[in-house]
C-alpha cells in the first residue's frame, strides 16, 4: 500500500463518522422538516389524524398569525441592537486586555467564563437579579428607591425587558467575541502602530486608519457569528423573561419578548401546529441565510489584503 | 498501515458498542412512566426502585414540567414523534384525551376502577388513573386573620372579601405583611390566571360536574354579568396582590411571601404544602372559597389533576397495569402516594392521610361535599396559555382597565379558533 492510498484511507475513515452524523442529525431532519412543513402533520395520537398535502396553506397562515409577525419584527430589532452591544463591548474588552496591563490573563478568563455557562442557568441567575437584587439595591441605597418601585422592574416593562435580553446576551457572548478580537489585534504588525506614531498620529486616528481596516477580516466573522447567534437566541428568552410581559399587537394580546426561536417553539408545542411551526422554521431559515450572506458579502467589501 | 489497522478496530468496537447501545433490555416487563410533578420526584425514583425491586421488573421514573415553559405535553409529542412514547403517562382532561385517543387503553376491567368515583371516564369507559386529588382556594394565615378579627367561615362572596382586603390593607405594619394577597400572573404563571383563576368563571357555585357556563363559553356565549362579576374579583386581587410578585414573580416568589407571613392569602392549590414545610410555615391555616360571585358560594374546586393513562402499544401492558394496581393495593405503593408524595389518595380503601394542613383542609370541603369541579381543561392548552394568559397579564400590570379586560375576554370566547 503506497502512502497516498493509505493517507487515502485514513482520510474517510476520519470523515465517515462526522458525515455520518451530520446527515443524520443536520442534512436529512431538514428535509423531512421541509415536507412536513407542506403537510398537516401533528405529532399527535388524535383519531383520525392523517397526514395530508396542504400546499402552502401553513406559510399563508403564519404571515396572518399576528404571534408570527411581531416576534418577526421583535427579532429584527433584537438582533441590531445585540450586535452592536456585543460587538462594541467585545471591542472595547479587546483593547482592554491587549493593552500594557498587569494580570491581563486573569481578565481575558474572567470576561470569557460567562460564555462557559449555558443560557438556561444565566436567565434564571439573572431574573434573579433582575427581580430581587436590583429590587432590594433600592431599599438600601438612598437616592435610588426608584428602583425598589415594582412599576420600575426591569422584566415587568417589555422595552426593558427586552434590553434585560440584550444585556444577558451581551454578557454571555462578549467575552468569546473579545477572544476573536484579541487574537485579531495582536496580528496587526507593531510597525505600522509605530511609523503612524512617529508620524504624529493620535491613539484615536491609529485605531481608526490603522486597527480597524487590519482586523476588517475578524469584523466579518464576529459580526457573522452574533448576527446568527442573536437571531437564534432561545435559551435565555424562555428562563429569563418566558416571553413575558404581555404586548397588544394588531388588537390581539400576545407575549410581548417572544423572539422568533420562541414563537416557533411555542407555535409548535404549546400550539400544536407542527407543521405549521415547521414552515416558521423553513421562512426562518431562509430569511436568516439572504440576511447573513448580505453581511458577509458587505463585511468581505471592507477587508484589505495583506 | 498499522495506522490504518488501529483505527479500522476502533471504529470496528465503537459500531459495535452502538448496536448493543441501540437493543433494549428485551427482557419483558420493563415499565416507563413520565409523569408532571418534578417535586415529587425524588420520592417517585426510590418507591419506582422499589416497586423494580420487589416484582422483578425494570422501572423507569421520568418527571418533566414544572413550569408552563416546558411541560409534559412537549415532551411527549417530541417522544412521540421519535417513537419512544412511555408505558404510563399523565394526561390532565379530556383535551389531552382527544390529543392521544387512539394510543390509550381502555382500562375499565382494572380492580381499582371500583375504589375511586375520580377515575377519567369517557363514554362510561375508563380510561385514566387518578393521580391525586387536589384543591385550591384561597388559602389563609388564620393567625393574621385573628389578628385582625377576620372570621374565614364569612369569605364567601365578593363584598366580604372586599371589605375584609380594605381592612387588611389599612393594618399592613401592625401584622407585618407587604400586601394582603400574593398572586401572581407573569408570563410564566399563567398558569395560575389562566388555569386556575379562570376556572372560578366556569364553575364557583356550580354543581359538581355542570358544564353549563363553560359549554355557552365555548359556543362563544357570554354570560356579561357573570363575567362582569369575575373581572370584580380579579380586579380586587390584582389589586390587593404585591406588585413585584404580581408582575414578574415565579411559583417561589408566590408562595414563599405567604409561607413567610408577608401575606395573608395565597392563591394556591395544597400542592404547596411541602414547600409550607420546607419554609418552616407553622401557623394555622385553610382554605376559604373563591369570591368570584356576589351571591354566596361555599365550596372550593376539588378534583384529580390528573390521570394516569397506559399506552395501548406498550410492549409491557401486564407490567404498566400491575405497576398501577400496586400503588393502590400495596402497603409501599399507598405510603408512596400519600406518606411521601404528600397527596390525597383518590381511593377510598386508602385510610392513610396526609400531614399538611392545606391537604387536609382541602380533605374537609371533600369530605362535605363542598366543592365545585376543575372545568378550564375543556378549553385547549392553547386558548389558556396563548390567547387569556397575556390578557390577564395585560391586566396585571395596568396596561388594560377593567372594562378592557371584559372586552378582550369577551372577543376571545366569541372569536375562539
Amino acid at each position: 500500500m503506497t502512502d497516498k492510498q493509505e493517507n487515502r484511507i485514513v482520510f474517510w475513515v476520519f470523515l465517515t463518522p462526522i458525515l455520518f452524523a451530520f446527515l443524520m442529525v443536520i442534512i436529512i431532519p431538514f428535509f423531512i422538516g421541509a415536507f412536513y412543513s407542506f403537510t398537516n402533520w401533528s405529532s399527535t395520537a388524535r383519531a383520525g389524524a392523517t397526514l395530508d398535502f396542504v400546499g402552502l396553506t401553513n406559510f399563508t397562515e403564519s404571515f396572518r398569525d399576528p404571534s408570527f409577525i411581531y416576534s418577526f419584527l421583535l427579532t429584527l430589532i433584537y438582533t441590531v441592537i445585540n450586535m452592536l452591544a456585543i460587538n462594541v463591548t467585545a471591542f472595547l474588552l479587546a483593547v482592554f486586555v491587549t493593552s500594557k496591563l498587569k494580570f491581563k490573563n486573569i481578565y481575558r478568563v474572567g470576561f470569557f467564563i460567562p460564555n462557559l455557562i449555558g443560557g438556561l442557568i444565566l436567565g434564571y441567575i439573572w431574573q434573579f437579579i433582575f427581580n430581587n437584587a436590583i429590587p432590594s439595591l433600592g431599599d438600601i441605597l438612598p437616592g435610588l428607591s426608584f428602583l425598589g418601585d415594582p412599576g420600575n422592574l426591569v422584566l415587568g416593562n417589555r422595552s426593558s425587558a427586552l434590553m434585560a435580553l440584550v444585556t444577558v446576551g451581551t454578557w454571555q457572548y462578549a467575552g468569546y467575541i473579545m477572544m476573536i478580537y484579541v487574537a485579531a489585534l495582536e496580528s496587526v504588525p507593531a510597525e505600522l502602530h509605530e511609523a503612524a506614531r512617529i508620524d504624529g498620529a493620535s491613539n484615536v486616528e491609529r485605531v481608526r486608519h490603522i486597527t480597524i481596516p487590519m482586523i476588517a477580516q475578524a469584523f466579518t466573522i464576529t459580526m457573522f457569528l452574533t448576527l446568527v447567534q442573536s437571531f437564534k437566541q432561545f435559551d435565555v428568552n424562555v428562563s429569563l423573561t418566558a416571553g413575558g410581559p404581555s404586548s397588544m399587537f394588531m388588537e390581539t394580546p400576545l407575549l410581548g419578548t417572544e423572539l422568533l426561536a420562541l414563537n416557533i417553539y411555542n407555535t409548535a408545542f404549546v400550539r400544536n401546529r407542527m407543521a405549521m411551526a415547521q414552515a416558521q422554521a423553513v421562512i426562518f431559515f431562509l430569511v436568516l441565510i439572504v440576511i447573513s450572506l448580505v453581511q458577509v458579502s458587505i463585511n468581505k467589501k471592507k477587508e484589505v489584503e495583506m | 498501515m498499522k495506522r490504518v489497522l488501529t483505527v479500522l478496530l476502533i471504529l470496528a468496537v465503537s459500531t459495535a458498542a452502538f448496536a448493543a447501545g441501540s437493543q433494549d433490555g428485551g427482557k419483558g416487563g420493563s415499565v416507563t412512566l413520565m409523569q408532571n410533578k418534578p417535586e415529587i420526584d425524588p420520592q417517585l425514583q426510590a418507591y419506582g426502585a422499589l416497586w423494580a425491586e420487589k416484582t422483578g421488573n425494570k422501572a423507569v421514573m421520568k418527571s418533566i414540567g414544572g413550569s408552563s415553559s416546558v411541560t409534559m405535553g412537549q415532551q411527549l409529542r417530541a417522544d412521540y414523534a421519535a417513537g419512544e412514547m412511555p408505558d404510563i403517562f399523565i394526561i390532565a382532561g379530556i383535551e389531552d384525551f382527544a390529543e392521544w385517543e387512539s394510543l390509550i387503553l381502555d382500562m375499565s376491567d382494572q380492580p381499582w376502577v371500583n375504589d375511586t368515583s375520580v377515575a377519567f371516564q369517557v363514554d362510561g369507559k375508563t380510561y385514566g388513573f387518578p393521580v391525586a386529588v387536589e384543591g385550591w382556594g384561597m388559602a389563609y394565615n388564620k393567625d393574621l386573620l385573628d389578628k385582625a378579627g377576620i372570621d374565614p367561615s364569612t369569605l364567601t362572596n365578593y363584598g366580604a372579601y372586599k371589605a375584609a382586603f380594605e381592612k387588611l390593607d389599612s393594618m399592613k405594619d401592625e401584622l407585618g405583611i407587604i400586601s394582603v394577597v400574593s398572586m401572581a400572573a407573569s408570563a410564566e404563571m399563567g398558569w395560575v390566571t389562566a388555569h386556575h383563576n379562570f376556572n372560578s368563571l366556569l364553575s364557583n357555585g356550580l354543581p359538581y360536574g355542570d358544564l353549563s357556563v363553560t359549554n355557552d363559553l365555548i359556543a362563544g356565549n357570554v354570560d356579561a354579568k357573570r363575567l362582569g362579576e369575575y373581572a370584580d374579583w380579579v380586579e380586587l386581587l390584582f389589586e390587593y396582590g404585591d406588585k413585584s410578585i404580581l408582575t414578574t414573580g415565579n411559583y417561589d416568589a408566590q408562595v414563599g411571601a405567604f409561607a413567610t407571613g408577608k401575606t395573608v392569602f395565597l392563591h394556591q392549590g395544597n400542592w404547596v404544602d411541602p414547600n409550607m414545610e420546607q419554609a418552616n410555615a407553622t401557623f394555622t391555616m385553610g382554605y376559604a372559597p373563591h369570591g368570584s360571585m356576589k351571591a354566596d358560594t361555599d365550596g372550593i374546586f376539588v378534583s384529580a389533576p390528573s390521570y394516569y393513562v397506559i399506552n395501548k402499544d406498550s410492549k409491557n401492558l401486564e407490567a404498566a397495569k400491575q405497576f398501577l394496581n400496586d400503588m393502590v393495593y400495596t402497603a409501599e405503593g399507598q405510603k408512596f402516594m400519600v406518606e411521601e408524595a404528600g397527596m390525597l389518595p383518590a381511593f377510598g380503601n386508602i385510610t392513610l392521610q396526609p400531614d399538611g394542613q392545606l391537604s387536609k383542609s382541602v380533605q374537609q370541603y371533600n369530605a362535605a361535599g363542598k366543592v365545585y369541579s376543575w372545568n378550564q381543561y375543556n378549553f385547549s392548552g392553547d386558548f389558556r396559555d396563548q390567547v387569556l394568559a397575556p390578557i390577564y397579564n395585560q391586566f396585571a400590570i395596568g396596561a388594560i382597565d377593567k372594562a378592557q379586560f371584559v372586552e378582550l375576554l369577551t372577543d376571545a370566547f366569541e372569536n375562539r379558533q
